[in-house]
């Protein structure tokens, strides 16, 4: 028996407790955002937040998660209630196949959170972990770059007053 | 020539290995795919023809005959027709058409997706039918307000009468008794008011929010998953099977040897591939296992120089040039295999219910994945639904359909729903893939910098006869197994003995006016399954006629970009991209350390010229910037358009990189990504992409970004380093 947060609601998972976090969140809480790439912490694809932090849940055993806080692509924001990456990652045309983006979107999302005027060099080592196979690689940047700068010109124009 | 190519088992055999008689009736193939439309909700409005649905409450949906694998189709497609229809791509309810005579691509003659066509094939026949359709709803609109047409005209969807506006729905029921017009007058194009103009795809919501829904999301109660344990050597058979451990593990609740192996059945994908792990298996053995990487060039070696080639083509007078010169250049280029790699792994859900079944993938071909599910099933294909999902990815690997046979086989012996994922480890192992080449380019040039004479070789296996192969019983399933062999090997032959196989030595002179030419060819095939990767021949050839013509400029003194100009008097289209890159060359400010590349080549009707900037530090090539100039006669979705350059320059980085399937005893030794790396983030270049619209109907997008970047990348490093690197991936050493 394993209690964990998800999205913000309070969930019980009672099957095999070596079930990689991924698997249970697809295929017992039906949330098919995040997606299955390499099954071996590579490529991204399955990045979910646990505790706010990046995590690959390929292989991450359900176990490791448990009175933790997990925030899935779904948990971020929903197409009526979109979060600001969600609407750049839209504003810039980034997917193209779309397979990988929600391991993006989580990935950006964990280093805005904890960096919000993000440069390019740290954009490029915090996502260095997500492949994507259609090459959007400075589509993402552009659009993550856009929602930093948002942050900056925020920070800036508070400070400024 | 000596016997180089070692016989191929092929994956026909689909009779049922498992569960029961395979009953194949003698329906003729394409009976029921005459049949009624695949569209849900048929009764629901109006239904003018197999691509447009018009409801009462005005929903729109547009059927699209092509799929969706992120080369942006549903949105450039639901664009064209659109346009003459009148209503915004993005008020169109858009989905993926089911098999279906109808939604055949005009050139392929099958429903496939591929070769970069679909937005240059359905050009026309999409503008039409909007065109027509459009037509017929003024009529009708026209008759309801007892009006004429003309006094009527249309917004995004909606009749226009003096001050009133009327939607289309509003129509549909007069619609439905009218005749559809079929020659309405298409517009010109300062007309368009979707086709050209900036707007965002019509995926991009879903695909930004986690719920667009792709293969691997299908989902149907009480499914079980499936994971295959296939031949680490392609094409060797199950000897003996030891299940015993696997049996007791937990969640296991079938082990079923199927025709491409054996498949474990689990209540969870992770179960069953880890479970799959454990099995133990003889494989009888296949010439294959003696194959490893050296072996391939030396064969290719000996093959080039038995020089007994097919001429594929032949102009002009090479041999006699050649003999009165004494400064041709030859050089040997080799390219290796290579795997798609498409982020989600192929994957389907089948779903039999009595004489009933319901497929969940996302393949480049529902007609065949249709016909293979009849084939396997021996279900009548009017009872096959096919729900083609997004596709994670294409690349040319989820044209071959083996994967559905599979599905159709665990099914069958576990008579409940089940889904099936290849793992990322069956995905680079057990796959298809681009073909290795060693490539003999010979050349001289004159003081002018025209090439006098050019002679192209190339070894390698070839791809069109392994890929027919495998498509035959997805698109006759109702033939025999022992005709379709008999087909597959005769493809095979013609084109190891008789005609060159065009995906063999596409691009390896088209995109230059060379007077005195040949191109040839030798088939060396080790039976390692084959097929298309983005840009087919072109994504080796381009490497190994960039690279050279490079080489010739450098001999000759000549200025690369003016070399090629002075080889492409006949090509207009090509002439304006070198000029706009010399152009744009002249005012780039490159870095102290920098250097750049150029490479030019034409495939699938568009042409392109990419100027890469590279820079070499401690052995390691970093490409800082890549500047692409594309010529796509309209571009449809300009911003579609530039990012499929974009991704096509960086998929063809990862292949001049750190591209790389090698065999040893037959067995491909990559595994997941630590070992088949794939371009990311911190080593993604800034892309330039320029596009020059020449006008006239929109050309091939999807894959001929991928050619020159490999070459303009060598190029560079050349510039950079006085070494000429002439394999692939690139390696300083």
């Amino acid at each position: 028996m394993i209690d964990f947060g998800l999205n913000g609601e309070n969930v019980r998972f009672d099957g095999d407790a070596e079930t990689p976090l991924l698997w249970v969140i697809r295929d017992r809480f039906k949330l098919k955002g995040s997606k299955f790439g390499c099954g071996a912490g590579l490529c991204g694809a399955c990045t979910m937040h646990v505790d706010g932090v990046a995590t690959r849940t390929c292989i991450l055993p359900v176990s490791a998660v448990a009175g933790k806080q997990i925030t899935t692509i779904e948990g971020l924001g929903t197409p009526d209630a979109m979060h600001p990456l969600q609407e750049a990652w839209v504003e810039h045309n980034v997917p193209q196949c779309g397979y990988c983006q929600s391991g993006q979107i989580m990935s950006a999302a964990a280093l805005l959170a904890k960096n919000p005027d993000a440069d390019a060099a740290s954009i490029d080592a915090a996502l260095a972990g997500n492949i994507c196979r259609c090459g959007c690689y400075p589509r993402i940047k552009a659009a993550i770059l856009s929602v930093a700068e948002l942050s900056y010109d925020a920070t800036a124009l508070e400070s400024e007053t | 020539m000596t016997q180089k190519n070692l016989s191929r088992r092929r994956f026909l055999k689909t009779a049922a290995v498992s569960g029961g008689g395979l009953v194949i009736g003698i329906n003729l193939p394409g009976c029921s795919f005459n049949g009624s439309l695949p569209i849900d909700r048929a009764d629901d409005g109006f239904i003018p023809n197999a691509f447009v649905q018009i409801t009462a409450d005005n929903r729109v949906t547009f059927y699209c005959p092509s799929d969706e694998m992120g080369q942006g189709i549903r949105t450039g497609l639901a664009t064209i027709i659109g346009e003459e229809l009148d209503i915004h791509p993005q008020s169109m309810n858009v989905v993926s058409a089911g098999s279906h005579k109808d939604y055949v691509n005009p050139e392929f003659g099958i429903q496939l997706t591929g070769g970069s066509n679909a937005i240059r094939v359905f050009w026309q026949p999409l503008r039409q039918t909007g065109a027509n359709t459009r037509a017929l709803i003024l009529k009708a609109a026209a008759q309801d307000l007892g009006v004429t047409a003309e006094q009527l005209s249309t917004d995004n969807g909606y009749i226009i009468f003096a001050d009133q506006r009327f939607p289309y729905g509003h129509f549909v029921a007069t619609a439905a008794t009218l005749e559809l017009p079929l020659h309405t007058a298409l517009k010109s194009a300062d007309e368009f008011r979707y086709i050209g103009k900036q707007f965002a795809r019509i995926d991009a919501l879903a695909k930004s929010t986690g719920t667009a829904e792709f293969g691997i999301d299908a989902d149907v109660p009480g499914m079980v998953y499936a994971v295959v344990v296939r031949a680490p050597v392609a094409g060797a058979k199950v000897l003996e099977v030891d299940s015993t451990d696997v049996k007791a593990m937990p969640g296991i609740t079938a082990v079923v040897p199927i025709s491409s192996g054996i498949a474990v059945v689990a209540d969870a994908f992770w179960r069953a591939n880890k479970a799959a792990k454990k099995l133990r298996i003889t494989w009888d053995t296949v010439p294959l296992a003696s194959v490893d990487n050296e072996r391939v060039r030396a064969d290719f070696e000996a093959a080039l120089a038995i020089n007994n080639d097919l001429e594929a083509t032949q102009e002009g007078d090479v041999r006699n040039v050649f003999a009165v010169s004494s400064d041709a250049v030859e050089a040997d280029y080799f390219t290796p295999f290579l795997a798609h790699a498409p982020l989600e792994p192929v994957n389907a859900t089948l779903h039999i219910q009595g004489d009933q079944a319901d497929l969940w993938t996302g393949v480049q071909s529902v007609q065949g994945a249709q016909g293979l599910v009849e084939r396997v099933t021996g279900l009548p294909r009017a009872n096959i639904r096919v729900h083609n999902l997004y596709l994670g990815g294409g690349f040319g690997r989820r044209g071959t359909l083996t994967h559905l046979v599979e599905v159709c086989e665990v099914a069958m012996a576990v008579n409940r729903p089940v889904q099936l994922l290849w793992s990322r480890e069956n995905d680079l192992q057990n796959g298809l893939y681009r073909p290795a080449s060693l490539m003999r380019l010979k050349a001289t040039i004159e003081a002018n910098g025209r090439v006098s004479a050019w002679h192209a070789r190339r070894a390698g296996g070839n791809i069109s006869g392994d890929t027919f192969g495998n498509m035959l019983p997805a698109m006759l399933p109702a033939l025999p197994d022992s005709m379709l062999n008999g087909l597959a090997d005769l493809a095979e032959y013609i084109f190891s003995n008789w005609a060159v196989d065009p995906s063999s030595v596409e691009g390896l002179h088209e995109t230059y006016d060379f007077a005195n030419k040949i191109v040839s060819h030798t088939t060396v095939d080790h039976g390692l399954p084959l097929t298309f990767w983005r840009s087919v021949g072109h994504s080796y050839t381009a490497f190994a006629v960039e690279s050279m013509m490079d080489e010739l400029a450098h001999k000759g003194g000549h200025d690369p970009i003016e070399l090629r100009l002075a080889n492409t008097h006949n090509k207009p289209r090509m002439q304006t991209l070198l000029r706009e890159a010399k152009t744009l060359r002249e005012n780039m400010t490159v870095p102290e350390g920098h250097y750049l590349g150029v490479a030019a080549h034409s495939s699938f009707f568009t042409d392109v010229v990419e100027i890469a900037e590279v820079s070499v530090e401690h052995q390691q090539i970093r490409v800082h910037r890549v500047t692409c100039i594309a010529d796509v006669g309209t571009a449809v979705n300009p911003d579609i358009v530039k990012a499929q350059l974009e991704g096509a320059v960086m998929f063809g980085l990862t292949a001049a990189l750190h591209g790389s399937i090698d065999l040893a005893q037959g067995q491909v030794q990559q595994s997941n990504f630590h070992d088949y790396p794939i371009l990311r983030m911190d080593e993604a270049p800034a892309i330039d992409v320029v596009l020059i619209n020449s006008g006239g109907d929109p050309t091939g997008i999807g894959e001929p970004g991928v050619p020159p970047i490999a070459p303009a990348v060598a190029n560079a490093v050349f510039h950079a380093t006085g070494q000429r690197l002439r394999e692939l991936p690139l390696r300083l050493g």
